[in-house]
């Protein structure tokens, strides 16, 4: 048998070789696993239905018949006070036969959708009380003056809502919000909140009047 | 003046003045050096009360150099005086009145004990025991020396009377060193030698700081530099007068001086010199350039707490990073280094509520006036114990000290790379798998994202376009609603926000993606690629 060393050696090198990787290929699987199991470490208490982003960040507060009856709004306050304003699931608007078919940011003094706020001290942006006027919503049959409800610097209006107006009915408390508000002073907020009523006294409300 | 033999090399020969020149060639230099200046120039300086050194300097028209440094103050004298007087021994303690002492190597340490040297390389034993206290390993320095700003106004008046007396001569006129400078000169070499250590402009600093006895009454150690840096505004006005009003003055006192030499009298600049001066106050200060360890570190916490969302009196900021578990890290390697202070910096962050697995994301630690350099050794211990501590809030990895390549290093890892997350997601009805083939379609999506609401208080509200180059979904067992999602995106993409879309101010997000009410559970990073790696 003619024995070839080199061929022999290049064998026994590629074996290595094949060997070598499939030991990489092991432990990068290992890692893998590793990873996974630290990933999924906690989904032991996922609950069947979770609680949204809003109600995690944000802190529910409603107003209602604000300057008019029926005229129900909610503020959505973050955590590093902001806050977002929008109608209310029982603002008479709803009850409109066919919902709100269109908005207009174009009331009191100025467009409020054509605002350009710029920078981190946002400059430019409109000085609001709480009853400035924000926007106007229209039905088949009537429309509506929407408010700030909030005193402070108007950030952003969802201008969304003027191509896209059935938003408002399908998901006013999230997609359909109206605008952004940030409450210049802290002294502002407290004052402000004084007007507020919470989620659990909303509800109550609600169902009494209901 | 003496006899200008000169003595056969090698060989002591006696002078005409009763003194034994050495053998060595730089003595010589500066005893023929110091037969050669204005006689007359010498005089004066000497009776005013000036130290030999600032004489050599005022007068001499060679440059001030090192030789000086090993003859003592008290040889120097003699060589300066014309060899008849014996006054030497009376003047002798008195300080100067333009360095303060500073040339004579006198100085009061903090202890307010009176040390005096007789030549530069005592100086330099001296300085030494000091910089040795402060415990720095080192094997070059650069030497700073700062001094109070009236050695110049001393020898700014000092110079006037030269002038007023010698305006022609040629000695005068040629650009004076400064205290300085000839400090630096002096004791330069011995200090090389007395430290074992070589001179460059490096990384490790030995500053001298004479100060004013006075001065420091008033706790005001500062030395010109931090001086200069408080001129704002009027305070900088206020100079720019007393500039003029000191040249003004100075042309007073010139035209004063000529005036009364015309009428044959130097009796009165003279006398403007009748004051008391004192020998300064050294402190010895040692600093070294910050040193830089790199290393990729792993967050495991995730200090979710839900009650930080409640507090609504006041306005809370959003909860910013909290990197106090990563003072670990630093907390072990500064007793390692003996440093004064460390900062730790981020190749980019990640929220209080989202864990840093993986890869690990790189990071700098940067130690300010270290003392000792650890080994290798001791740096794969620090990491070890870290990694084993009880608490597993924190890991590293590839710990190790980095030069000045560190920051090129950082800004690699900040704007341009991919980063690369995993997500669990829950979405209102149950996962299909076209959802899942649908998504893992999607190669470089482009996405536009307002400024997040939870960051709009801060940041500038503008509309940001980002690429999510892959993603991948892995389901999970026993929920129907619940998938994990693997994602690569670019870098500065809020991925929460793609998940739960904002209020829709992020489009496209995986919400409008399936068509569904879309939250995030959980957040992970696992990887932060760097480059190759």
């Amino acid at each position: 048998m003619a024995e070839n060393p080199e061929t022999d050696d290049t064998i026994e090198t590629t074996k290595q070789n094949q060997s070598e990787e499939e030991v990489e290929h092991s432990d990068e699987q290992k890692q893998e696993d590793e990873l996974r199991s630290l990933l999924l470490s906690d989904i032991g208490d996922l609950p069947l239905s979770p609680p949204s982003a809003t109600q995690v960040n944000f802190v529910s507060y409603f107003i209602t018949d604000f300057t008019k009856p029926g005229h129900d709004q909610y503020i959505y306050r973050h955590a590093n006070g902001l806050c977002v304003i929008g109608l209310a699931p029982t603002h008479i608007a709803f009850k409109d036969e066919g919902g709100i078919t269109n908005i207009d940011f174009n009331v009191g003094k100025s467009d409020r959708s054509v605002l350009k706020v710029s920078g981190k001290r946002k400059k430019n942006a409109m000085r609001s009380e709480s009853n400035t006027a924000l926007c106007k919503v229209s039905t088949a049959k009537d429309s509506y003056i929407v408010r700030c409800c909030v005193k402070g610097s108007l950030l952003e209006v969802n201008e969304r809502l003027i191509k896209q107006p059935q938003l408002l009915n399908s998901s006013a408390d999230r997609e359909g919000y109206i605008a952004i508000i940030m409450p210049t002073r802290p002294a502002d907020w407290t004052k402000n909140k004084e007007s507020l009523i919470t989620l659990e006294e909303y509800k109550a409300k609600k169902e009494v009047s209901l | 003046m003496a006899d200008e033999t000169k003595p056969a090399s090698g060989d002591s020969a006696g002078l005409s003045n009763g003194l034994v020149s050495h053998g060595d060639h730089k003595s010589r230099r500066v005893y023929q050096a110091a037969r050669s200046l204005h006689s007359g120039a010498v005089k004066d300086l000497l009776s005013l009360g000036v130290c030999e050194r600032c004489i050599f300097r005022l007068v001499s028209v060679e440059a001030f150099d090192s030789d000086l440094s090993s003859v003592s103050a008290s040889t120097l004298r003699s060589w300066l005086e014309s060899g008849d007087e014996e006054a030497a021994s009376s003047e002798e303690s008195s300080c100067c009145i333009v360095c303060l002492g500073v040339l004579q190597f006198v100085f009061s340490d903090a202890k307010q004990t009176l040390v005096r040297s007789e030549c530069g390389s005592d100086y330099a034993a001296r300085v030494t025991d000091l910089v040795k206290e402060e415990g720095h390993e080192f094997d070059s320095f650069g030497l700073e020396v700062y001094v109070p700003a009236t050695i110049l106004e001393n020898e700014r008046a000092v110079l006037l009377y030269l002038k007023g007396k010698y305006n022609s001569e040629s000695w005068l006129q040629s650009e004076k060193i400064s205290v300085k400078d000839a400090l630096k000169v002096l004791v330069l070499d011995p200090l090389k030698v007395s430290l074992g250590a070589k001179s460059d402009s490096s990384s490790f600093q030995i500053r001298l700081t004479y100060s004013k006895a006075s001065d420091e009454a008033q706790g005001a150690s500062e030395t010109t530099r931090e001086r200069k840096k408080r001129k704002t505004g009027m305070s900088r006005l206020y100079d720019h007068h007393i500039t003029w009003l000191t040249l003004l003055f100075d042309l007073v006192a010139i035209y004063i001086s000529l005036y009364n030499e015309e009428n044959g009298s130097t009796s009165m600049s003279e006398n403007s010199f009748e004051k008391v001066y004192e020998p300064c106050i050294l402190s010895i200060h040692c600093n070294k350039m910050p040193i830089f360890f790199s290393g990729r570190y792993f967050k495991y916490s995730r200090n979710v707490s839900q009650t930080r969302w409640i507090i609504d009196d006041e306005r809370m900021g959003e909860a910013s990073v909290e990197v106090v578990h990563l003072e670990l890290i630093g907390g072990n390697i500064l007793p390692a280094c003996l440093g004064d202070s460390y900062k730790f910096h981020a190749a980019g962050r990640e929220d209080i509520d989202v864990r840093m697995l993986g890869s690990g994301r790189p990071f700098l630690i940067e130690v300010q006036n270290s003392r000792k350099c650890p080994s290798q050794q001791s740096l794969t211990e620090i990491e070890e114990k870290i990694n084993k501590s009880e608490k597993k809030l924190v890991g590293v990895k590839d710990l190790k000290f980095i030069g000045s390549q560190c920051w090129a290093m950082m800004r690699e890892g900040e704007a341009e790379k991919q980063k690369q997350y995993a997500a669990i997601v829950w979405i209102a009805r149950p996962v299909e798998e076209k959802d899942i083939d649908s998504i893992s379609s999607l190669k470089e999506l482009k996405i536009l994202q307002k400024t997040p609401v939870r960051v709009l208080h801060r940041r500038s509200p503008l509309e940001r376009e980002r690429t999510i180059h892959w993603m991948k979904v892995e389901k999970i067992k026993g929920s129907s609603h619940y998938f994990l999602l693997h994602l690569c995106t670019q870098a500065g993409t809020y991925i929460k926000e793609f998940v739960h879309g904002d209020l829709g101010r992020t489009t496209p997000s995986m919400g409008s993606i399936l068509g569904c009410r879309a939250e995030i559970i959980q957040l992970d990073v696992t990887d932060v690629k760097m480059g190759d790696s």
